[in-house]
C-alpha cells in the first residue's frame, strides 16, 4: 500500500468510461464552476424558472384556499380520509429516497460512477422531502398546531401516542430531512470553497465564503472529513430504508385489508428506490443535454441507473404478486374481496395502468439496446413515475373506500384543489431545482478530480494566469 | 519579515506523488508543525504527515448510544411513567412500537455528532487563516498542491527551511504572513 | 502461483468423518424413528430445511457474484458452485418427506379437512397432488440452473472464452428472479403451511435472506480453512476479507430488518389469525429462544462485524461465521418446531440425529464436489486481475 497508483490497475474487461477524455483537475473545476460563476443567466433557464415559479404560485393559492376553508376542499370524506394529500406525500418521500441512496450506498460499495450524479440526486432528495413534508402538515387541518406532534412539556400534560405509526413518521421524516441536509451540505463544503476562491464578485465571495466555513483543503481536515462523510453514509443507508418502512407502517400497522400486509416495508422501500431512480433519470437526461454534461453523466451512468430501475421494479412486482397470492391462499373473505375489487371494481383502470407502468414497461430494460437509448429510457422513467403515483393512489383510496362493512363504502375523487396542490408541489420542487442548478455546483467537483487520470493533471495546469 | 509576523513557509507542488514524497521527507527531517493543502483528498497524505486521529468514530459511537437510550427512554417515560394510558390493551411499555423512534433517534444523534464532531475537531468554521494570504493559495481549491511548514515549529529556520523545501521538487516557495 | 491446486488431502478425512457420522446418525434414526414416525418426520423436515438452505443459497450467491463481480466472488466461487451442486443430493433426500406429508401437514389429513371449513377453503392450493407437482417444478428449475452454471464453469476451465462471462450474466439475472419466486413458494409449501391459517407476505423474503446468510457463513468458514495454503491464501487479501465481512453484516441487518418489520406489523395488528404464530414462539422456553435469536442473530454479530479489525482478521471472521451458522440452525428450529409441537418446548434426540445425518451426507457430497475441480477457476478474468494486484503488493 505504498502508493495510491496501486488502485488504478487496468480492469481486464473494457468498460465505458465514467468521464470524457482529456480532463484534468483544472478543466474539471472550470467546467463545473463556470455554470455557477457565469454572469449571464441562460434564457432557457429563465423560461424554465418562470414556469416553475408560476406553478409555485398555484401552490400558494391552493394552500391559501385550504387554510381559509379547511381540508374539505380536498374532497376527502369518511371513509376515504386520506385522499390525494397522502398519495402525494408517499410519492414525494419515495422520490426523495434515490438521492441519499445513490450517495450513501454507492459510496459504501466503492461505485465511482455515483460521483457525477450524487450531488444532484441529493439536492433532489432535499427538495422532494420538502414537498413531501408539506402534505401531512397541511392535512392536519390546523397546520399551525403541528408542534403538538413533538413530545414537549406542555400545560396539558399529555404526550404524543408513541404506539402510533403517525408519530413514528414525524420522527422518521424530520430525521431524514435533517440528515439529508447535513449530508448534502458536508459534501458541498469543499466545492463552496472552490467557488469562493474562483468568484470575482465580492458579494458572492462573501456568501460562498460564509457557507464554506473557511475550508482550506488541509490534509488533516480532509482525513477527518472523509471519515465523517463515510460514517454519515453508513448512517444514511439504514436511515433511508427505515424512513420508507415507517411510511409503510402508516398503512400496514392498521388492519384494513390492502394495508395490513407484512411485506409492506421492503416493498415500499423498493418502490421508493424505483420511483426515485426514475425521477433522477427524468431530470438528469434533459439537464445533461442542456448543460452539455454528457462527459460527466455518461451513457454508463444511465445504463447503471436503468439496471437499478429494473431490479427494484422486480421487487415491487414481487410485492404485488405476494399480496395477491396470500389473499387467495389464506382464503379469508375480506382480503380476497379487496384484490378482486382492485382488479374489477371502481378503481380497476388505475390498477391495470399501474401494473402496466410498473411491471410490464420496466421489463424492456432487460434489453441492453433499450438501456442505451437515452430517450426511450426517459419515456420509461416518466411512465414509472406515473405508475408509482397510481400505485399509492390505489393503496390509499381503494383500500379505504372498500373496508369491512358495505354500509360504509364510498367512492372518492379528488377535487381541482387537489390537482392544484399537486401541480403546485411540482412547482415548488422545480423552483428549488432551478435555483440549485444556477447557484450551486451541481456535480461534486472535488470528487470528479479524483476520477481524472492523475498523471496529466499538473502538466496541463497553467495556474498563474487564472486569477485576474 | 520578522519571525513573529511570519506564519510559515509554503511550497507548491506539481503532482500528488511529489507532494507525498515531500511530506514524507519533511516529517523524516523532524518537522512537526506541517500541513498540506490539496484540492481533493489524497490517499496516504495524512499518514505521510504522521497524522493520526481516531476520535471521530468514537464520538459518533457515543452519539449513537446516547440517541438510542434517550430515544427509548423518552417513549418509555412518556407512555409508562408520566401519563400511563391504556391504548387498545397494549402494554404500557410497548417495546415493539418503540423500535422505530429509537432507531431514528440513534441515527439522528449519531449523524449530528459526526458532522459537528468533524467541524469541531477541524476547528471550523474559521473565517480567517494565514494561508489565505498567499495569492496563489486560491488555486489550492482548483488544481494546485501545497505544503506548509509553520514558523512555530522548533526546527524552523527561515533560510534553512526554505532551502530544504526548494530541494523537494517544489515549484515555488513563498512566505506566509500572518 | 497457479490456480490449479486442488483440495488439500486432509479434507478427504473430513469427508470420511462426515460420511461415518451420517451413517451412525441414520442408524439411530432408523431405530428411534421406526417407533415414532411423527417425530422422525418433524425432525427430518427441520434438518432438511437447514441444509437445503445452504444449497439453494449457494446457487443464489453464485448468480449474484456473476452479476455484481468483485474479488470476493472469485474467492467463493468454487465452494459456492460445489454447494449448489449438492442440490442433486437434496433432491434425493426429499424422498422421505414424500412419505411424511400426511404426518406433517394438517391440510393433508382427511380428518382435519373434514372438521375445518377454513382448511377446505385453502385446499385449492394446499392439496397433495398439486404439492408434489410444485415440488417437482421447484427442483426442475433449481437443478436446471445448477446444471448450466456447473457446465459452463467447466467449459471455462477448459478454455478461456470471454463470451462466457456474458452468458453467465444473461443466465444469472433471470435465474435470481426464478429462484426468488420458487424459494418463496417452497417456503410457503414446506413451512408456512404447517400452520395453514397463518399468512405473512414477507415470509418468503425472510427465508431467502436467512438462507443466503447461512450460505455466506458456511462458505466463509470453508475459505478460511482453505486460506492457510495457496491459492486461496493469495486471494483472501485483507480487502476481500473486509468485503466478505461486510456482505455478512449486510445480510445480518437485512434479516433483522425483515424480522422486526413482520413483528411490528403483526404485533400491532393483533389479529386472531396472525398473533398466535408469535404467541407460540414466545411461550415458555420458546421465549428464551426468541431472546437468544435477537441477541445472537442480530445484536452480537452486528456489533462484532462493525469492527474492521474483526473483519480483517481471518480467524475472527471465521468464528463469527460459525456463530451465525449455528444461530441459523436455531432459527430454523424456532420457525419450524413451534408450529408442530403444540405442547411446549422440546429437543428430541431425533432432532440432533437428523441434523447430523443429513448434514453428514451433505458435507461429504460437498467435499466430493469441491475436490473435482481447481479451487479457483483459472480462466475467470478476475484471477488475472488478482495476479496484477498481488504483483503490486
Amino acid at each position: 500500500m505504498s502508493s495510491p497508483s496501486f488502485n488504478q490497475n487496468p480492469t481486464p474487461e473494457p468498460e465505458a468510461p465514467l468521464i470524457g477524455f482529456g480532463y484534468n483537475y483544472a478543466t474539471v473545476t472550470d467546467k463545473i464552476s463556470a455554470i455557477v460563476l457565469s454572469k449571464r443567466t441562460p434564457r432557457t433557464w429563465l423560461v424554465g424558472f418562470a414556469i416553475a415559479f408560476a406553478l409555485l404560485m398555484v401552490l400558494m393559492l391552493a394552500i391559501g384556499k385550504l387554510l381559509f376553508v379547511g381540508v374539505g376542499v380536498w374532497g376527502i370524506q369518511i371513509p376515504v380520509g386520506w385522499g390525494w394529500a397522502i398519495v402525494n406525500f408517499v410519492w414525494w418521500v419515495g422520490i426523495a429516497h434515490a438521492g441519499t441512496l445513490i450517495s450513501a450506498i454507492l459510496l459504501l460499495l466503492h461505485q465511482e460512477w455515483r460521483t457525477s450524479i450524487n450531488r444532484f440526486a441529493e439536492a433532489m432528495t432535499l427538495f422532494a422531502v420538502a414537498c413531501a413534508g408539506m402534505f401531512p402538515l397541511l392535512h392536519l387541518g390546523r397546520p399551525w398546531l403541528f408542534y403538538w406532534l413533538f413530545p414537549y412539556p406542555n400545560t396539558m400534560n399529555v404526550w404524543p401516542q408513541f404506539r402510533s405509526p403517525l408519530i413514528w413518521d414525524v420522527f422518521a421524516v424530520s430525521t431524514y430531512a435533517t440528515v439529508s441536509l447535513i449530508f448534502w451540505y458536508v459534501g458541498l463544503i469543499p466545492d463552496l470553497a472552490t467557488i469562493r476562491d474562483r468568484s470575482k464578485k465580492t458579494l458572492s465571495q462573501k456568501i460562498y465564503g460564509i457557507f464554506a466555513m473557511g475550508w482550506r483543503g488541509s490534509a488533516k481536515h480532509w482525513k477527518r472529513y472523509e471519515t465523517a462523510y463515510l460514517l454519515l453514509a453508513g448512517l444514511a443507508t439504514p436511515l433511508v430504508v427505515s424512513v420508507h418502512s415507517v411510511v409503510s407502517f402508516d398503512f400496514a400497522v392498521g388492519i384494513v385489508p390492502g394495508w395490513h400486509s407484512a411485506i409492506f416495508p421492503p416493498y415500499f422501500v423498493a418502490g421508493a428506490i424505483f420511483s426515485g431512480f426514475a425521477m433522477v433519470l427524468t431530470i438528469s437526461i434533459p439537464v445533461r443535454k442542456f448543460y452539455g454534461l454528457e462527459d460527466f453523466i455518461t451513457e454508463r451512468h444511465l445504463n447503471n441507473m436503468a439496471k437499478v430501475l429494473l431490479a427494484t421494479g422486480l421487487i415491487v412486482a414481487y410485492g404485488y404478486l405476494m399480496e395477491t397470492f396470500m389473499a387467495f391462499y389464506a382464503g379469508g373473505r375480506f382480503d380476497k374481496y379487496m384484490i378482486m375489487d382492485r382488479m374489477t371494481g371502481h378503481y380497476m383502470n388505475f390498477y391495470w395502468i399501474l401494473l402496466t407502468c410498473n411491471v410490464v414497461v420496466p421489463q424492456f430494460l432487460w434489453i441492453p439496446k433499450i438501456r442505451n437509448n437515452v430517450w426511450v429510457l426517459w419515456v420509461i422513467s416518466i411512465l414509472v413515475n406515473v405508475g408509482m403515483w397510481l400505485e399509492r393512489y390505489v393503496i390509499v383510496v381503494q383500500s379505504l373506500a372498500r373496508d369491512f362493512v358495505p354500509s360504509s363504502w364510498r367512492n372518492y375523487t379528488g377535487t381541482h384543489w387537489d390537482v392544484a396542490t399537486f401541480l403546485g408541489s411540482i412547482g415548488l420542487f422545480l423552483t428549488l431545482l432551478f435555483l440549485f442548478l444556477r447557484y450551486v455546483p451541481m456535480i461534486s467537483i472535488f470528487e470528479l478530480r479524483g476520477l481524472v487520470p492523475k498523471g496529466d493533471a499538473p502538466a496541463a495546469s497553467t495556474g498563474a494566469s487564472q486569477r485576474g | 519579515m520578522k519571525k513573529r509576523l511570519l506564519y510559515g513557509l509554503m511550497a507548491e507542488f506539481d503532482t500528488t506523488d511529489d507532494l507525498l514524497a515531500a511530506a514524507r521527507k519533511t516529517v523524516a527531517e523532524g518537522y512537526r508543525r506541517v500541513d498540506a493543502y490539496t484540492p481533493l483528498p489524497v490517499e496516504g497524505l495524512a499518514e505521510a504527515l504522521d497524522f493520526r486521529d481516531r476520535r471521530l468514530p468514537l464520538i459518533v459511537l457515543i452519539g449513537g448510544i446516547v440517541g438510542a437510550l434517550g430515544g427509548y427512554y423518552l417513549q418509555y417515560w412518556c407512555s409508562a411513567v408520566s401519563y400511563p394510558l391504556n391504548v387498545g390493551g397494549r402494554p404500557l411499555n410497548s417495546w415493539p412500537s418503540f423500535i422505530p423512534i429509537t432507531f431514528e433517534m440513534t441515527v439522528l444523534v449519531a449523524a449530528l455528532s459526526a458532522v459537528l464532531g468533524m467541524l469541531a475537531l477541524n476547528g471550523l468554521p474559521m473565517p480567517y487563516h494565514p494561508v489565505f494570504n498567499v495569492p496563489r493559495f486560491a488555486m489550492a481549491s482548483r488544481n494546485r498542491l501545497f505544503l506548509c511548514i509553520e514558523a512555530r515549529d522548533p526546527k524552523f529556520e527561515l533560510e534553512k527551511t526554505r532551502e530544504f523545501l526548494k530541494n523537494l521538487k517544489a515549484r515555488e516557495v513563498s512566505e506566509v504572513g500572518r | 502461483m497457479t490456480p490449479s491446486e486442488s483440495l488439500p488431502v486432509e479434507w478427504s478425512r473430513f469427508q470420511r468423518g462426515a460420511l461415518l457420522a451420517a451413517i451412525v446418525a441414520f442408524v439411530t434414526c432408523a431405530f428411534a424413528g421406526g417407533r415414532n414416525p411423527d417425530q422422525f418426520f418433524r425432525s427430518y423436515l427441520f434438518a432438511y430445511l437447514f441444509w437445503i438452505g445452504i444449497a439453494i443459497g449457494s446457487a443464489e450467491v453464485v448468480m449474484l457474484q456473476h452479476l455484481v463481480g468483485g474479488q470476493w466472488g472469485l474467492a467463493l466461487r468454487r465452494p459456492l458452485e460445489s454447494g449448489a451442486r449438492t442440490l442433486w443430493l437434496m433432491a434425493i433426500l426429499f424422498v422421505p418427506l414424500v412419505f411424511g406429508v400426511r404426518h406433517l401437514y394438517l391440510w393433508a389429513q382427511p380428518q382435519a379437512l373434514a372438521q375445518s371449513e377454513e382448511l377446505r377453503r385453502q385446499s385449492f392450493y394446499l392439496n397433495m397432488p398439486f404439492f408434489f407437482v410444485r415440488v417437482a417444478f421447484y427442483f426442475a428449475i433449481w437443478l436446471l440452473f445448477t446444471y448450466l452454471l456447473t457446465k459452463w464453469s467447466q467449459d471455462q476451465d477448459r478454455q478461456a472464452d470471454p463470451a462466457l462471462g456474458t452468458k453467465f450474466q444473461v443466465l444469472s439475472g433471470p435465474g435470481l428472479v426464478l429462484f426468488g419466486l420458487t424459494v418463496t413458494f417452497a417456503s410457503v409449501d414446506w413451512v408456512m403451511s404447517l400452520e395453514p391459517r397463518w399468512t405473512s407476505t414477507i415470509y418468503g423474503l425472510i427465508f431467502i435472506v436467512g438462507q443466503v446468510l447461512s450460505t455466506l457463513a458456511f462458505m466463509i468458514i470453508v475459505v478460511m480453512l482453505l486460506s492457510r495454503r495457496k491459492p486461496l491464501s493469495d486471494l483472501l487479501s485483507a480487502k476481500v476479507r473486509l468485503d466478505l465481512g461486510n456482505l455478512m453484516l449486510t445480510f445480518v441487518i437485512l434479516w433483522a430488518y425483515m424480522a422486526v418489520s413482520q413483528l411490528i406489523i403483526i404485533w400491532s395488528g393483533n389479529l386472531q389469525d396472525e398473533i398466535p404464530w408469535y404467541l407460540r414462539r414466545t411461550a415458555g422456553m420458546w421465549g428464551n429462544v426468541a431472546i437468544f435469536l435477537a441477541l445472537f442473530h442480530f445484536f452480537i454479530p452486528f456489533l462484532l462485524l462493525l469492527s474492521r479489525d474483526v473483519k480483517r482478521r481471518g480467524w475472527l471472521l471465521g468464528a463469527v461465521a460459525g456463530m451465525i451458522l449455528f444461530v441459523n440452525l436455531v432459527d430454523t428450529f424456532w420457525l419450524v418446531e413451534p408450529g408442530l409441537l403444540r405442547n411446549g418446548f422440546r429437543i428430541h434426540a431425533l432432532d440432533l440425529a437428523t441434523v447430523i445425518g443429513v448434514g453428514g451426507l451433505w458435507v461429504a457430497f460437498f467435499i466430493r464436489c469441491l475436490k473435482q475441480y481447481p479451487l479457483v477457476p483459472p480462466n475467470d478474468p478476475r484471477w488475472a486481475e488478482s495476479l496484477i494486484r498481488a504483483g503490486h503488493d
